[in-house]
């Protein structure tokens, strides 16, 4: 025991003075950095969408038709159901974080993936997986390994045919050419649409299937696949009629059409019966809708935006005026889509490690510390790494997709890691416990009950650190990254460009004013919107992570 | 059951299959295209790994028709502007070329992009140097000089300076800016002027305007430009730094000042004749305006030249120099005389047409 010397006389004086003083004092604290952040948001998009442009008639017609419909069907619903509201909300916000979507792929399909490399990638990747589906569900006498060794065969000789990467640096021929490749040599080829739409409404079909199977049955789910399959095709032929072309429409169809109408379904027509929600949605979009016609009718003119169409759609240009965001915006894509396919594999795989199979040791405990301070180490020195390794010693060229791309994955596996290992250790350890009771292997609870449990934590994790790599300019910088870039990278080893590159670029080696006053802030909007468009994904899926976990 | 009323029907469901299968069949074949361009954009994607019978077959798909490759640029912030436009208008004619351009500035470009073999172009302020000839040659790279505009390097003042009086002199730029007299305050230089610190802006060592600056003021073998400045290799900085201080004094390229004339003030520089000129880009093209206007340069690498797409766009690039619209008018530098570019353009000629 301590000794005890000290002795409590009594409370001193009694205030609530002060206690009130401190809890204003630590709310400032808590709203100053929002309050602050706000303040340079609202001057930045002030400066990009020009607000105060716009005819006074414009914003009485958007009142009239958008914000007072909203909030009165928006108080009624929320005064019914909360959760019909929710559901409304959430319809709204999926539909417009969706269509963003659209637009990236639709970019994509039709800039840097060629139709037909597409399609003869997917149906190489579509066989080989049917072949091994097949393989696993009908043949149970074929040995595991005989049958692991057949899939691996069936998966390589589809997509690099024989001998293929082995074979060639020892200069053997190609015998046998790849499905792929066989595919893009024949010679009559369907139009870029029905490629396009086969594709995406495949895949569309096969995610909106097993989604409506699990909530219904398997018969429900094969019939809405189907459904959703048949109508990303035929939108490609309805697309011209209301002024789309088709390989963009069947893009819009799969990407947006297909999830918000699934989710409206969902929460209208199941057993959560909240058609009020689908309500409030349609009164949201069909103020929109009625209010752009009613101003293009009525000759009211919006803000001169710098944020516009052709904002979006062109490249960089001499004239502030002209200049585009285009390239920078593919140019992040890409990289995003690079770095997530290098980090989202490996930094699973390091989490699912430690995590589960590690023993606690000095090594260990030495990879943890490591892995904890990498994570803090400045990007810049990561560029200095990327540039070091992949283009000094590996010879890459500079600045290009691969390199900028697994530059950024260095910079946020340790987040990725640390995030993955956060939700691994967060699923209970009675579903470990009852797996290894009923006599599963250790490999057979990692792959049936910990990843499927801690995924929805592992893809936030990973999402939220793929929303820091979008906002790094000085890696790309060290990496010699090019400041201005005319199209869409179209290969791995081309040159690319990214959003907070264009900026930078912008704000300093241009001498014309409205470069930095007015195309700067445009493009810092169509970053940060394109930010919390993969935030939303990754809040949504957290919480429904809290909710059942 | 359903077997039974199947066959009391018109039509058995085998026919309808092969019916409505032939309709399916036609349907198709109305749907389809030649496939023409598949070879050469299969090559950028899966190209790694491709045969040598397919590069073949690539190779002769892309030799045809429209120019395709890559232009890599690097170089001087001075040049940049003017490559960006002259790369904006060569891209909208052709398609197929991708023009990538990094402002690294003029030394900078040579040392760690163009002689390393990185780049096909290096944009520069000011004539290379033996010691990055020596570098380029040990990496069996040629350079080619391509002069492609005149710049008047411009001196700037705070629009609130009212003592420099009709301009400055060759001798007092040289006090101003050297490392052996670093005068604290503008009092230092000339006893009439304010007793107030001076604040120095200018162009980093990467820069072609600061090795031309040491070579037009301070001179080969004069002193050497002082450090105590603060060092930039983007000029927006320069100027907003020279805005922001009445006491504050800069140099950079005339673009950047042309564009923002009302921000800050241009000081005039008094000649060999012994006239005060201010910058512009008719007194620097009429040669009024000396020492300080001086010629921009674009160094192609003579390897890149025999590829057509980066001949044919430093041919466009010569061919646009003259051009007031886009080299006056747009970026801000003086266009080239009829003569200079044929010079040019048959010294391009001759280094595309060698090997």
């Amino acid at each position: 025991m301590a000794t005890g010397s000290s002795q409590i006389e009594d409370f001193g004086q009694v205030s609530r003075t002060v206690g009130t003083i401190f809890r204003y004092l630590i709310l400032a604290a808590t709203l100053f950095g929002i309050v602050v952040l706000a303040a340079l948001l609202v001057y930045v998009a002030n400066d990009a969408l020009q607000p105060a442009t716009a005819d006074p008639g414009w914003y009485l017609t958007f009142f009239l038709t958008l914000v007072a419909p909203t909030a009165l069907v928006g108080w009624a619903v929320h005064r019914r159901g909360p959760a019909a509201f929710t559901f409304g909300s959430f319809l709204v916000g999926l539909l417009v974080v969706s269509l963003m979507f659209s637009g990236g792929v639709g970019l994509l399909v039709v800039d840097v993936v060629p139709p037909l490399v597409g399609f003869s990638f997917a149906i190489a990747i579509a066989v080989p997986t049917a072949i091994s589906v097949f393989l696993t569900r009908y043949s149970h006498r074929i040995g595991f390994t005989s049958r692991l060794s057949a899939t691996a065969f069936v998966f390589y000789l589809s997509l690099f045919g024989l001998p293929g990467p082995i074979g060639s640096p020892i200069g053997v021929p190609q015998v046998v050419p790849s499905l792929a490749r066989a595919i893009q040599s024949i010679p009559v080829i369907p139009v870029d649409w029905m490629m396009v739409g086969t594709v995406l409404g495949g895949i569309g079909g096969a995610v909106v299937g097993s989604y409506v199977a699990g909530v219904r049955d398997a018969r429900t789910g094969l019939v809405a696949g189907g459904l959703a399959f048949a109508a990303t095709l035929v939108s490609a032929v309805v697309g011209p009629f209301v002024g789309l072309n088709p390989v963009p429409s069947t893009v819009l169809t799969a990407v947006t059409v297909l999830p918000t109408a699934t989710y409206a379904w969902r929460g209208a027509f199941t057993e959560e019966r909240r058609p009020a929600g689908l309500g409030f949605a349609a009164v949201v979009v069909g103020g929109a809708l009625v209010g752009a016609a009613a101003t293009s009718t009525l000759g009211f003119a919006g803000p001169q935006s710098w944020v516009d169409w052709q904002f979006l759609t062109s490249a960089h240009s001499g004239s502030a005026e002209n200049a585009g965001l285009y390239p920078a915006i593919g140019g992040s894509i890409l990289l995003m889509a690079t770095v997530a396919a290098l980090s989202f594999p490996i930094g699973v795989g390091a989490a699912v490690y430690l995590e589960e199979y590690a023993p606690d040791n000095r090594l260990t405990r030495f990879v943890d510390v490591n892995i904890s301070n990498l994570a803090g180490v400045p990007s810049v020195v990561y560029g200095l790494l990327g540039l070091g390794v992949f283009v000094t010693y590996l010879g890459q060229a500079a600045g290009t997709v691969i390199v900028g791309g697994a530059t950024l994955a260095l910079l946020i596996l340790p987040i990725v890691i640390i995030s993955s290992r956060e939700a691994i250790r967060s699923v209970p350890s009675n579903m470990r416990q009852a797996s290894y009771g009923m006599g599963a292997t250790r490999w057979q609870t990692v792959k049936n009950v910990i990843l499927p449990e801690a995924f929805p934590g592992i893809l936030t994790g990973t999402i939220l650190a793929l929303g820091r790599a979008i906002g790094e300019t000085a890696p790309l910088i060290m990496i010699a990254a090019p400041n201005v870039v005319f199209s869409l990278p179209t290969a791995l080893e081309s040159k690319v460009s990214a959003m907070p590159l264009q900026v930078y670029a912008w704000s300093s080696l241009f001498a014309s004013e409205d470069f930095y006053t007015k195309a700067v802030p445009a493009g810092v909007v169509v970053l940060l919107a394109v930010l919390l468009a993969m935030n939303s994904i990754a809040i949504v899926l957290r919480n429904r992570f809290e909710r059942t976990g | 059951m359903t077997r039974d009323s199947n066959q009391t029907r018109r039509f058995s469901r085998r026919k309808f299959i092969a019916a409505s299968g032939g309709l399916g069949v036609a349907g198709l074949a109305g749907c389809t295209q030649s496939n023409t361009g598949g070879g050469s954009t299969a090559e950028s994607t899966d190209g790694s790994y491709g045969g040598s019978g397919d590069s073949t077959d690539d190779g002769s798909d892309g030799g045809s028709g429209s120019l395709s490759g890559d232009i890599n640029i690097a170089g001087s912030s001075t040049v940049f502007p003017l490559a960006t436009a002259m790369a904006e208008r060569f891209q909208s004619q052709h398609e197929g070329v991708d023009v990538s351009l990094q402002s690294t500035g003029s030394g900078g470009g040579f040392a760690n992009y163009f002689c390393s073999g990185q780049t096909d172009f290096n944009n520069a302020s000011r004539p290379i140097q033996p010691e990055e000839e020596d570098q380029c040659a040990n990496n069996d790279i040629e350079p080619v000089e391509v002069k492609v505009a005149t710049d008047a390097l411009t001196v700037i003042v705070n629009n609130d300076n009212d003592w420099i009086g009709e301009g400055l002199t060759v001798e007092q730029l040289r006090e101003l800016w050297s490392a052996e007299s670093q005068p604290e305050t503008w009092a230092d230089v000339n006893a009439d002027w304010p007793d107030e610190p001076l604040e120095l802006y200018g162009p980093s060592e990467a820069s072609g305007t600061f090795d031309y600056f040491i070579e037009a003021i301070l001179g080969e073998e004069g002193p050497s430009h002082r450090q105590d400045y603060s060092p930039t290799e983007q000029d927006r900085t320069i100027i907003q730094g020279v805005n922001g201080s009445e006491y504050a004094m800069g140099y950079l390229g005339f673009a950047y000042y042309s564009e923002n004339q009302d921000t800050v003030q241009a000081v005039p520089v008094e000649n060999d004749e012994g006239n005060y000129v201010e910058p512009s880009l008719d007194t620097a093209l009429s040669g009024e305006y000396n020492p300080l206007s001086r010629p921009l340069f674009t160094y192609p690498k003579v390897s890149a030249l025999q590829e057509d797409h980066i001949a044919e766009f430093a041919r466009f690039w010569l061919e646009n120099s003259t051009d007031r619209a886009i080299v006056a008018d747009e970026v801000g530098y003086v266009p080239l005389s009829d003569e200079e570019q044929s010079t040019m353009l048959s010294r391009l000629e001759e280094a595309a047409g060698s090997n």
